[in-house]
């Protein structure tokens, strides 16, 4: 199967490379900066096109691969649906819900395969405290603390740092966290939230949101684009026999190299796995399309994660609860 | 000589503060009184001093101070009892479980002319007073959020009878954290959301043991704060306080316990934090015999009690109300 690329930036090149190491072939890159669009094409000896529609219209295309900024999602889902390719998107599905709903509606009519890039369900991390909380080692859950971040997007120009296209850290990157709390443990009741996007401070933004779940697990859920430096993920479970706890900083490698004209650098802890958590959604996503199994997350899963990190900029705005 | 004498060993904390005394030069534990004869007696036996059955009994000695380290609703009587006595009083945090019983324990003290002080030791510790020599020298900039915790494990006994306690891990593990943030940025707390319950005991406790506040400061800083008792029994330590500091030029990160060795020992089978900073509770006595000296209030007053008790109120009240709620302040 042959793989259209929409958005050429940093994801467009990982999940390209993602794709090829899942047995596809790029074929199409576009991209609206034309050096970046030509580069990775290159790159993966395909062919460049400024247009992202012909891209979706070319017949020898079979999966196009959504890595554009939110707001550009909607329309290229849409005319990707209309031609009745293998869709998949990186999160967050669309930036409202409304546009969910409504390619969800026309994916449904068509039969169309939407997977959703809600890469967290494949981190090994997160899928061993998945298992744990599964298998009952610390008891019956009752409080989860969620924490993701760190620098704010990279780039003068980076549309992340226009909080209406990106909607700050909470849509953009608390999303990740928001649907794997309701993947664990169900339906959402209610959140509050307090971020930054009213300050007008942007590309800085905080966002800490308390999440009620339907089966009363309590839950706070924190999201940075305000550190100097750095990316952290920390989570802690609490159970009514036991705690546990994560922290991406306790890595088995950290590596420190001096810069040329000094003698000081920075430190890169890294965590390697055999498969990239990347490179298992899109086998996920591969192996629904070959063999009808269902892939861990669903475009009802993407919509839920829309609606709830729009009530939560709905709570930061209002400053009150929103129920959903 | 400096005469102290210690009320109810009903709260752990008593045991490190009558370690403490025995620390200072010049002062002395004079006596100690408790409603549980067999704990108060066998305190006295362990710190060495004569323990008092009779309350007015205690009350009528030479005594120039007393902390008070009972349950929390018998803050209130104890401290009016002392004050009526004429002694400096240090009272066991939340200095009261009601606000008005907190007002009126205050003015009842102001009144009489007894200096009154709530035990809040955090304000003692090295990494949070080297914090706020930080924000306070501006270095963070302008603080926009902070994130906090103050977890511990289910201390158990009276803790969990809210005839007693007043309530759970709310009440116990909000007033540090509220006091720390007022002392540091030096404004108050105007808004508070609270989500609360009892998450990890069913059935063994009839309070919350979870609580996850959302408050706003004065100039709309926003601040999350945990308080909870969400530590088990093999957890390496009792819990922890921190807080994530976010700035306009940058952030700061305080666990302000985190001053340990890990300890791992065949005799215990359990992971434990040995910690080493500089103990806190030292300076909360040595601050408490100075104010008596001094004749002026502890480090931490009674209005600072009040203000934390308040935060605590509020944040039941909007967990019952459903909704985010203002803070009002009480004058006193």
């Amino acid at each position: 199967m042959n793989v259209g690329i929409l958005g050429c930036g940093t994801m467009g090149r990982l999940h390209a490379e993602m794709a090829e190491k899942s047995g596809l072939k790029v074929i199409l890159c576009s991209d609206v900066n034309i050096k970046n669009g030509k580069s990775l094409a290159k790159e993966f000896k395909a062919k460049f096109v400024k247009n992202w529609e012909d891209v979706v219209s070319n017949k020898n295309v079979d999966i196009v691969a959504i890595t554009t900024p939110t707001p550009l999602h909607f329309p290229m889902l849409d005319m990707s649906v209309k031609k009745r390719k293998y869709i998949f998107c990186e999160k967050p599905f669309c930036r409202t819900v409304e546009e969910c709903k409504k390619i969800i509606q026309k994916a449904e009519k068509t039969n169309v395969k939407i997977f959703v890039g809600h890469v967290v369900r494949y981190f090994h991390e997160f899928e061993a405290i998945h298992e744990l909380i599964k298998s009952g080692k610390i008891g019956e859950v009752g409080f989860i603390k969620m924490y993701r971040g760190g620098m704010p997007p990279q780039g003068k120009k980076s549309w992340f740092r226009d909080f209406s296209m990106s909607g700050g850290v909470t849509f953009d990157c608390m999303i990740h966290d928001i649907d794997w709390l309701r993947y664990v443990f169900g339906e959402v009741k209610t959140v509050f939230c307090q971020n930054l996007i009213e300050r007008k401070c942007a590309p800085l933004d905080y966002s800490q949101v308390t999440v009620r779940m339907k089966n009363g697990v309590l839950a706070l859920v924190i999201g940075t684009w305000a550190h100097p430096s750095g990316f952290r993920v920390k989570v802690e479970v609490c159970g009514s026999d036991g705690l546990m706890y994560y922290d991406n900083m306790e890595s088995p490698l950290e590596l420190q190299l001096r810069e040329k004209k000094d003698v000081t650098g920075t430190i890169v802890p890294e965590s390697p796995v055999l498969k990239s958590p990347y490179q298992r959604e899109w086998e996920d996503f591969i192996n629904w399309i070959n063999n009808g199994q269902e892939p861990r997350v669903s475009m009802y899963d993407a919509l839920k994660a829309v609606e709830i990190v729009s009530a939560c900029l709905h709570s930061a705005k209002v400053k009150q609860p929103v129920t959903l | 000589m400096i005469k102290l004498g210690i009320m109810s060993f009903a709260h752990l904390h008593a045991y490190s503060y009558a370690h403490c005394v025995s620390l200072i030069p010049d002062v002395e534990l004079t006596a100690i009184w408790d409603d549980d004869k067999d704990r108060g007696r066998e305190a006295s036996k362990r710190y060495n001093t004569q323990f008092i059955e009779d309350l007015d009994e205690f009350l009528n000695l030479p005594i120039d101070g007393v902390i008070i380290t009972s349950e929390n609703v018998n803050h209130k009587p104890m401290v009016i009892k002392s004050a009526q006595a004429n002694k400096w009083i240090l009272c066991e945090k939340p200095l009261a479980t009601t606000i008005e019983d907190a007002v009126f324990m205050i003015n009842t003290c102001k009144k009489i002319g007894v200096g009154l002080g709530v035990a809040f030791p955090c304000k003692f510790l090295t990494p949070l007073l080297k914090a706020k020599e930080y924000i306070n020298a501006g270095k963070l900039g302008d603080i926009l959020s902070i994130a906090c915790t103050n977890n511990g494990s289910y201390p158990g006994g009276w803790f969990g009878n809210v005839k007693l306690s007043g309530g759970g891990a709310v009440m116990d593990h909000t007033v540090h954290v509220a006091d720390i943030l007022r002392w540091m940025l030096g404004r108050e707390f105007e808004s508070v959301y609270c989500e609360l319950g009892n998450q990890l005991h069913k059935g063994i406790l009839e309070t919350d043991d979870m609580g996850c506040l959302q408050l706003e400061m004065e100039g709309g800083i926003q601040v999350s704060h945990i308080a909870s008792w969400n530590r088990p029994k093999s957890f390496p330590t009792w819990g922890d306080v921190t807080m994530e500091f976010i700035g306009t030029k940058g952030v700061l990160y305080v666990d302000a316990f985190n001053q340990k060795l890990n300890i791992y020992s065949d005799f215990v089978m359990k992971t434990e934090w040995g910690f080493w900073g500089d103990n806190p509770d030292f300076w909360l006595i040595q601050d408490f015999v100075m104010s008596i000296q001094e004749k002026r209030d502890p480090m931490s007053k009674g209005l600072d009690g009040l203000r934390s008790v308040e935060v605590t109120v509020f944040a039941y009240e909007s967990f019952k109300a459903g909704k985010k709620i203002k803070i009002k302040r009480t004058k006193s």
